[in-house]
C-alpha cells in the first residue's frame, strides 16, 4: 500500500484546515510554502506531518513571511513545478504585491485562503473581506461550503489552474473558524484516482518554463501594445474559465461521485418567487431555512455561489431571471457602495434578470454567528419586498 | 621596434564564457555595474539564472516584450520577492535534477532595505543560491535618495545638503558582517578595481553555493549619484579598499580572512575628496566618518583574528 | 462580456511575458553617445590589456597585437584612458573626427 493510501482511500472526520491539507497532498505539489496565521496554521501542520512521514514528498519551504511564500511558489512554478500555499486575513494581504506576479505571469499556483477579516480593526474572526480585497489580482476564485468540498475544490483547483486553456493561479476560500475548525465526515479519495483525474494535464501541450542556459527571461518588460495584448490574454483566458469549471465539476461527478453545480449551485430555485444568495458555510444554515419556509409555504429558493472571479454572470443570470425579490447576503462590506461587495456585482446584473427588488444583507463579520432566525428574518423581508412593500435596501445584522 | 607580447591579465582565466551581454546596453557611460554585470556574466557560466528586481540593472537584465539584452536566464520580480523567488526557482530546479546557478543580483536598496527580510529569511534556511548585492549606496535608477547603505554625511535627493542639514545624520548597516552571522558557507566583500579577487570569490561562491547560502557585497560607485567625473569609478573603488572604507574580506563557513590586506591604509578623506555627495563634508563630520570606518575595520580584524 | 475571437495582434506566442534572447537580441549604438574617443599610442603601450579588462561595456576589442576601441558601442567615458598604467591612451574629441565617414 502505498504510503499515501495508509492514511488515505477513506471516510475520516476530519477539520478544514486537514481536507485542505489532504487535498493538496492527494495533488503531489512539487513546492509547498509554509508560513502559519490563525485559522490557517492546523493546515500547514498536517501538511509538514506528511512532509515529516514521507507521505508527502516535496519541497517544504519554511519561508519568513507570507509575501516570501507567494514569490517561492510563483518562481518554483514558473521554473515548472505544482505548487501550493495557504494564507489568511493579513497573510493573503501581505502577499498583494506577489499575487500580481502570480497572476501576470499565469503561474498555475493553487492557494488556500482561510476567511479571516483582515486590517482595518484587528481581528481574529470569520469574514470575507480577505477574499473581496484581492478581487482584482486576475486570480480564480472558488468558495467552498463544507469540508467536504474543500478537499474536492482542491484537487479541481490543480486541474483548472493547469488546463493548458486557462494558465491562472486559483484561490479556494473557506470561512476560517466555521470550517477551518469544524470537524465533518469526509471522504478522502485513494491518491491513485486523483492521479487518473489530473492525468488529462499529462496529454495537454506544456506550457513554457524558465530553463537555465536556454537564454530565456520570465517577467520581461510588457512594452505598449504587448502590455495590452497580455492584458487582453489574461481576460479572455478569466472569460474561459466559467465554462471549463462546469466541466471540471462534471468530470470530478463522474470521478469520484460528487457534484456541486460548477459555477454555481442552485436549490429549489426552479419555481421559486425570491431568491436568496450567498456564499461560504452560511449556505449549509440557509439550506435548513429555505426548507422550513418551504413548509410554511413560502416559494423561496437559494444561490449558493462557488465562482466568484470570475463572476457567473451567465450562469447566475440564468438562475435569478424572473424572479419577484433577491437577497444577497454578504460576509464583507464594499466601501464606496455602502452595501455588501456579492451584492453589488449581483445587482449588476439586474440587466439580465430584470429590475426587481434587490437587498443586501450584512451579517457574519466578526465571527458573530449566521443564525437560522437572521436568514428566516433576511427571507421574511425579501418576501415583503417582493410584494411591493419599501424595504431597506441595505440591512446589517444582528 | 621591439616585438610586442601580447598579454592577457590573470583574470582572463577565470572566464567561463565569452560576455552575454549585447555590444551596446542603457547604463550609463563609465558606470561600474555595467563592468560589474558583464564580469559576472563571463565569470559564472551560461546555466546562470539571474534573478532582478526593479533597480539599475532592470532596464538591462529585463527583457522588453519578447526581446532582451543578455542571454543568461532571467527572473523579474518585485523588490520584495528576490531572494523567495530565487528560494522557488532553486527549490525546484534540485528537485527536478535541473542543473542552474541561480544568483539573485539586486542593488543595496533592495538588499539592505526592502529585500532585507526576504534576503535573510533565505539565508537562515541556508537555500542552494547566490546573493550578489551591488551597493552603490543609495537608490540610484529611482533619482539618488538615501537608503541604509548610504554612508554618514552623504548628500542625497531625500538627505540633501542645505541650512538645516549636513546629510545623511546615521552611518550605514554593515550588510556583509550581518548577513556572515547567518551560520551560511560563504560571505565576502569584492569591487571592481580588484577584479581577480572579484573572479575567485565568484567562482567560490558557485561552488559553496552546492552547500548553501553564498552572499557578495560589491562596491559599484554610480557616477551620477555620487557625482564623480565618468572616467572616475575604478579609481574611487581603489581608494575604498586603500582607506579600509571597503576592506576585503571573506568568511568561508564562518572562517574571517582578509583577501587583500592594507598594510598603510589612507585617511578617509582621499575617498570622500573624490566624491562629490561629500563635498560639503566639513571636518568634524569627517572625523566622525573616519572613526566609524575605523570602527568597522577593528571588528573586522577581530574576527579575522579570532581563534578557531 | 465576451472577448473578440479573432488572433489579436501577437506580439508574444505565450500567454505571458517571456523573453527569447536567442531569436530576439536586443542592442543599442551606444557608440552614438560619446563625445570623445580613446586613442591608443602604439608606440607606449605594452599591451598589457587592463584597458580591456576595466573596460565597463568591454568594448575594447582585440587589433592584432594591440587593443582598439570598438567605436560602435564606445561611449567614451575614459576609464581605459585613466586605468592605463602606461598612460598610452588618450580621449579625443569627437569633433577631431566630425569629417570622418562613420563605418
Amino acid at each position: 500500500m502505498s504510503a499515501q493510501n495508509r492514511v488515505s482511500n477513506q471516510t475520516k472526520v476530519i477539520t478544514g484546515n486537514a481536507a485542505a491539507a489532504y487535498g493538496a497532498m492527494l495533488c503531489r505539489p512539487d513546492v509547498v510554502a509554509a508560513y502559519p496565521i490563525t485559522p490557517q496554521s492546523e493546515l500547514i501542520e498536517q501538511l509538514a506531518q506528511f512532509h515529516a512521514d514521507g507521505i508527502l514528498d516535496c519541497e517544504y519551504v519554511t519561508v519568513e513571511g507570507e509575501n516570501s511564500a507567494q514569490n517561492v511558489v510563483c518562481g518554483a512554478s514558473m521554473a515548472g513545478g505544482r505548487t501550493f500555499t495557504a494564507t489568511s486575513s493579513y497573510g493573503l494581504v501581505y502577499m498583494y504585491d506577489a499575487m500580481f506576479n502570480t497572476a501576470g505571469y499565469r503561474a498555475p499556483v493553487v492557494m488556500i485562503n482561510v476567511n479571516r477579516e483582515p486590517p482595518g480593526i484587528h481581528a481574529v474572526c470569520s469574514g470575507q473581506q480577505d477574499m473581496i480585497s484581492v478581487r482584482d489580482t486576475g486570480w480564480v476564485q472558488l468558495i467552498a461550503e463544507t469540508c467536504q468540498e474543500i478537499l474536492d475544490l482542491t484537487i479541481q483547483a490543480f486541474r483548472l489552474a493547469e488546463d493548458y486553456s486557462i494558465q491562472l493561479p486559483v484561490i479556494i476560500n473557506y470561512d476560517g473558524y466555521y470550517l477551518s475548525f469544524l470537524a465533518e465526515s469526509v471522504n478522502i479519495p485513494a491518491i491513485e484516482d486523483v492521479d487518473k483525474y489530473l492525468s488529462v494535464l499529462k496529454s495537454q501541450p506544456k506550457r513554457p518554463t524558465l530553463i537555465p542556459g536556454e537564454a530565456i527571461g520570465c517577467g520581461s518588460h510588457g512594452i505598449g501594445m504587448g502590455y495590452v495584448e497580455l492584458r487582453r490574454k489574461h481576460m479572455a483566458a478569466m472569460d474561459r474559465v466559467m465554462p471549463i469549471v462546469d466541466v471540471i465539476d462534471e468530470e470530478f461527478g463522474q470521478a469520484f461521485g460528487r457534484r456541486y453545480g460548477g459555477q454555481i449551485e442552485t436549490y429549489r430555485t426552479e419555481d421559486a418567487d425570491i431568491v436568496l444568495v450567498t456564499s461560504g458555510s452560511a449556505v449549509g444554515t440557509a439550506r435548513t431555512v429555505i426548507d422550513a419556509k418551504r413548509e410554511e409555504g413560502m416559494k423561496v429558493g437559494l444561490v449558493k455561489l462557488r465562482l466568484y472571479r470570475p463572476f457567473p454572470v451567465l450562469r447566475l443570470s440564468d438562475a435569478l431571471k424572473g424572479k419577484k425579490a433577491i437577497g444577497v447576503l454578504d460576509r464583507s462590506i464594499c466601501f464606496g457602495w455602502g452595501c455588501g461587495p456579492l451584492y453589488m456585482e449581483t445587482k449588476a446584473i439586474s440587466s439580465n434578470i430584470g429590475h426587481v427588488p434587490m437587498l443586501s444583507f450584512i451579517d457574519g463579520l466578526a465571527n458573530m454567528d449566521i443564525t437560522k432566525e437572521h436568514i428566516g428574518q433576511m427571507i421574511d423581508t425579501i418576501f415583503k419586498a417582493s410584494q411591493g412593500d419599501s424595504y431597506q435596501e441595505v440591512t446589517w445584522l444582528p | 621596434m621591439s616585438t610586442i607580447e601580447k598579454k592577457r591579465p590573470k583574470v582572463f582565466e577565470y572566464f567561463q564564457s565569452e560576455d552575454q551581454f549585447a555590444g551596446g546596453v542603457a547604463f550609463c557611460a563609465g558606470c561600474a555595474l555595467e563592468l560589474n554585470v558583464r564580469f559576472i556574466s563571463k565569470v559564472m557560466g551560461k546555466n546562470t539564472v539571474l534573478v532582478g528586481t526593479p533597480s539599475c540593472s532592470a532596464p538591462v537584465l529585463n527583457g522588453q516584450n519578447v526581446a532582451a539584452w543578455h542571454k543568461l536566464g532571467h527572473y523579474a520580480c518585485t523588490m520584495t520577492g528576490v531572494a523567495s523567488s530565487a528560494t522557488g526557482l532553486a527549490r525546484y530546479y534540485q528537485r527536478a535534477g535541473i542543473d542552474a546557478n541561480v544568483v539573485c543580483f539586486t542593488g543595496d536598496g533592495c538588499a539592505q532595505d526592502i529585500g532585507f527580510q526576504t534576503l535573510s529569511g533565505a539565508a537562515e534556511r541556508n537555500e542552494k543560491m547566490i546573493y550578489i548585492c551591488y551597493d552603490n549606496e543609495g537608490y540610484m535608477n529611482t533619482g539618488i535618495q538615501r537608503s541604509s547603505a548610504t554612508p554618514f554625511g552623504a548628500s542625497t535627493s531625500t538627505t540633501p545638503v542645505g541650512s538645516q542639514s549636513q546629510g545623511k545624520t546615521t552611518g550605514s548597516k554593515n550588510m556583509p558582517l550581518i548577513m556572515s552571522m547567518h551560520d551560511i558557507p560563504y560571505v565576502a566583500t569584492a569591487t571592481l578595481s580588484h577584479l581577480e579577487d572579484y573572479a575567485q570569490k565568484l567562482v567560490k561562491a558557485k561552488e559553496k553555493a552546492k552547500e548553501g547560502f553564498a552572499y557578495i557585497h560589491v562596491f559599484c560607485p554610480c557616477l551620477v549619484g555620487w557625482k564623480i567625473p565618468m572616467d572616475d569609478s575604478i579609481q574611487v573603488c581603489r581608494a575604498a579598499v586603500r582607506t579600509n572604507y571597503f576592506p576585503l574580506w571573506e568568511a568561508v563557513d564562518g572562517k574571517f580572512q582578509m583577501t587583500h590586506k592594507v598594510n598603510k591604509p589612507k585617511p578617509v578623506q582621499e575617498l570622500t575628496s573624490r566624491l562629490g555627495k561629500f563635498k560639503h563634508l566639513n571636518d568634524e563630520n569627517l572625523a566622525i566618518l573616519q572613526s566609524k570606518v575605523n570602527k568597522r575595520y577593528k571588528l573586522l580584524q577581530a574576527l579575522c583574528e579570532a581563534p578557531e | 462580456m465576451a472577448v473578440t475571437e479573432k488572433k489579436e495582434c501577437c506580439i508574444f506566442e505565450t500567454e505571458a511575458s517571456w523573453s527569447y534572447a536567442n531569436s530576439h537580441l536586443l542592442c543599442l549604438k551606444t557608440g552614438e553617445w560619446r563625445t570623445e574617443r580613446p586613442v591608443v599610442n602604439r608606440e607606449i603601450c605594452n599591451s598589457c590589456g587592463i584597458c580591456f579588462t576595466y573596460c565597463p561595456p568591454q568594448c575594447m576589442v582585440d587589433d592584432g597585437d594591440y587593443y582598439k576601441a570598438n567605436l560602435e558601442f564606445c561611449k567614451g567615458c575614459g576609464i581605459c584612458a585613466k586605468e592605463c598604467p602606461k598612460g598610452a591612451i588618450t580621449m579625443r574629441s569627437e569633433g577631431d573626427y566630425a569629417n570622418e565617414c562613420p563605418k
